[in-house]
């Protein structure tokens, strides 16, 4: 291992330290190994160091320059360093040759593009001026979700450092990661196939019908890689929320908007006319062992 | 002579501005600059809505803000007299899971936020205890990682899960789960018994008096002893004035200003604006200096979290320790890791004490989408101490949404009357080294104190 390793510094904007304590739930030996993969030389919460102005005033380039959290240039608001987050992500960014936003509110601005009295706050991707943006050797790559999952972050780091490209969607995330849907994956699927409604708190059933579940509208990996290594929330019992798109956070989020008793948004991909036709059809079968109980 | 510093390594920054004389501080100031506006966000989304944005206002505690939430949700029906029926069984899955999330949450800070720090005292080489490279540090890391996967099993992931709704827990956990949960709080317990105090955790608890501090091995003996050498059971000390806003199996509510009081009389509560930034530029003269708001309970200062739990509580150890060293730095740390024995340990009875055959949810009978006009209010004990939401809603949608996190009451402004808990403390620190870690003994957190 005599190979320079290459340098991550991750840098926290506006933000709830969410993703970052994502990173830290993640599977340890996956941790471990990256830690050994990678010089993660700079983390405010993590690292001791040095400071960020250390490595803002380095000469030395930055390999992964890591943001958790959304960009604003508004110093009324929010100051971190003594200046404000779009300044030190500028001059971050003229360092880095990969940019990768951890979390959905340094892909699209997210929760906090939703305080409107500070006008300006947004994802990396318009914060960053263009000419910043062309001395990156990558396109800019949305970890979207709130929060991200820590193997996402694993598996594109390790991805870029073996291959240096990484094929992303017209929002910027990763294909591999966000080509399917949340709902890929999901043990309740057969509840889905065949119009079965849930109900909170039970095992049985789908949450797409009334609870607002977003999985079959939602690009993620959420039922493939699990979280914390073992569950997911629809697993669970708690419906998608749709938290890896560009429109999170959406209004009325655990209820499904409907027409007439019928979803006004139907999976991804499908007429709503077929929809409704192949609904008619799978409620017609009467599985008694999807209308059971599990378990008594 | 006046100096500034950042302070990082906290659950985001802090800027601590000190007045020295004769090599000491005779004053000192707390700034948080960064402010993210979830109060004014709140307002007109729908109430249940409240429920995705409120955890969102920090990663770490996530989970008292959705409790705070739901109880806060619920006390509007009671309010308007609307019977709302939830099971024991969610009671016990919400008190459950906050408990987890507390737990992870002091096992990082121990080893994440302050005992880089205490070593650093000592020497420059942190050996095991070195962020990202030291064999203690990633075994608490992994320690932390194991814990919250008890939370997962009910809440789908943490961080962020929203599985608290009104009516109950949107999860229905096997009798499986329930085993696999307390498996993964035993990854805890081995760890506290191995690599924090070096004693078993029955003996642990079993510890009353001031001689139990030589029983103490591994990282608490040499915390304790790093803590004598440069003089932390002195530093640190604030007013000496706790409080406790709510109720749990482990913790008993009240205030403490000489003696203990265990009534709390929630309209006692004052927040004030005086020293806080407001949104209206205008209004911005010069006195205000943060985005923090204080509070008071009776028009006075008191410290909140895992001290003043464990004193409210009557936790023998912590109060004995307390005896001899006051609130300072030492004994607000090991309060802290105190009550991380006490949680596992009541964590691992509350499990066993659900009836599987119990509703998870039971659905009101009203949407809150339907009510013209009302308001509830709830209190949590989350990591950092007492956390209030006051809700009021007006035609079915949020009209204004009140947090009051415990890094507000610790960690806010001073004002005409006396300095502020974190200020007060940090008077008298001989160097800038020292008056960082009284700070941090707070378990400062700046996105929650901003919110």
């Amino acid at each position: 291992m005599n190979e320079k390793k290459p340098t991550v510094v991750w840098f926290s904007a506006i933000t709830c330290n969410g993703n970052t304590h994502s990173l830290l739930s993640s599977n340890s030996s996956k941790f471990e190994l990256f830690l050994k993969n990678f010089d993660f030389i700079y983390h405010g919460s993590l690292t001791i160091d040095k400071s960020l102005e250390d490595i803002i005033k380095n000469q030395e380039q930055i390999d992964f320059l890591l943001v958790e959290g959304a960009i604003s240039s508004n110093q009324k608001f929010f100051t971190t360093s003594n200046d404000s987050t779009k300044n030190i992500l500028e001059k971050l960014v003229q360092k880095s040759k990969y940019l990768i936003a951890v979390g959905s509110c340094a892909s699209f601005g997210g929760i906090h593009a939703k305080f409107t009295q500070n006008d300006d706050v947004c994802g990396l991707k318009d914060a960053i001026e263009e000419e910043n943006k062309k001395k990156l050797k990558h396109p800019i790559i949305n970890l979207s979700g709130c929060p991200v999952h820590p193997e996402w972050i694993f598996q594109t780091l390790f991805s870029l450092k073996n291959f240096k490209e990484i094929s992303l969607d017209d929002e910027g995330r990763p294909k591999e990661l966000y080509g399917t849907l949340a709902h890929h994956g999901c043990t309740r699927n057969e509840y889905f196939e065949w119009k079965i409604e849930g109900n909170f708190g039970q095992k049985e059933g789908c949450l797409f019908y009334n609870q607002g579940c977003r999985a079959p509208m939602t690009h993620s990996s959420c039922n493939k890689i699990l979280w914390n290594d073992i569950n997911s929330k629809t697993r669970a019992g708690m419906p998608c929320i749709g938290c890896t798109e560009v429109d999170f956070p959406r209004n009325n989020m655990l209820e499904t908007k409907k027409n007439m008793g019928i979803p006004l948004e139907v999976p991804l991909g499908i007429s709503k006319r077929a929809y409704l036709s192949i609904s008619g059809v799978a409620k017609t079968f009467k599985i008694d062992r999807l209308h059971k109980k599990l378990m008594e | 002579m006046k100096t500034v510093d950042l302070v990082e390594r906290i659950e985001g920054e802090a800027k601590l501005i000190c007045s020295w004389k004769n090599n000491k501080v005779s004053d000192a100031r707390i700034d948080f600059l960064n402010f993210r506006g979830f109060e004014y966000i709140l307002e007109e989304k729908s109430p249940l809505d409240a429920l995705i944005y409120t955890p969102r206002i920090c990663g770490i505690c996530g989970q008292a803000h959705l409790k705070a939430t739901v109880e806060a949700l619920e006390n509007i029906y009671e309010n308007i007299n609307e019977k709302i029926e939830i099971s024991n069984k969610a009671k016990l899955l919400r008190q459950i899971g906050l408990n987890i999330e507390i737990i992870d949450s002091h096992i990082k800070w121990f080893y994440l936020f302050i005992m880089p720090d205490i070593i650093k005292l000592n020497s420059s080489d942190l050996g095991i205890y070195a962020p990202l490279k030291g064999k203690r540090w990633l075994e608490a890391c992994k320690t932390a990682s194991e814990t919250i996967k008890a939370l997962a099993i009910i809440g789908g992931q943490w961080p962020h899960t929203s599985y608290m709704n009104v009516g109950g827990v949107m999860s229905d956990p096997t009798r499986m789960d329930l085993i696999n949960m307390q498996n993964y709080l035993q990854i805890a317990i081995d760890f506290f018994e191995d690599s924090v105090s070096g004693v078993s955790l029955e003996d642990y608890l079993s510890f009353d008096s001031l001689n139990d501090l030589e029983k103490l091995d591994k990282d608490m003996k040499y915390f304790k002893d790093l803590c004598f050498k440069y003089h932390l059971n002195v530093y640190g000390k604030s007013h000496n004035r706790f409080i406790s806003l709510a109720e749990s199996n482990l913790f008993r509510s009240g205030k403490i200003k000489q003696k203990i009081v265990n009534k709390i009389d929630l309209s006692k509560i004052a927040e004030s604006n005086e020293y806080t930034f407001s949104l209206n530029e205008k209004e911005n003269i010069s006195k205000k200096h943060t985005w923090s708001k204080l509070v008071t309970y009776n028009d006075n200062f008191f410290e909140t979290g895992p001290l003043a739990r464990a004193i409210i509580s009557n936790r023998r150890f912590i109060k004995e320790l307390h005896k001899s060293f006051d609130d300072s730095v030492f004994t607000r740390v090991m309060a802290r890791v105190d009550e991380m024995a006490f949680l596992i340990n009541d964590t691992k009875s509350l499990i066993s004490q659900i009836d599987l055959l119990e509703n998870s949810f039971i659905k009101p009978k009203i949407s809150l989408n339907d009510i013209e006009k009302a308001s509830g209010l709830s209190v949590v004990e989350a990591c950092r101490g007492s956390l209030y939401h006051k809700i009021d809603i007006e035609n079915g949608k949020i009209k204004a949404y009140d947090v009051i996190t415990p890094t507000v009451w610790n960690l806010g402004p001073s004002n005409k009357k006396e300095k502020g808990i974190a200020q007060k403390a940090i008077i008298g620190s001989p160097n800038i080294e020292i008056a960082k870690i009284v700070l941090r003994s707070f378990d400062v957190c700046s996105v929650c104190t901003t919110h």
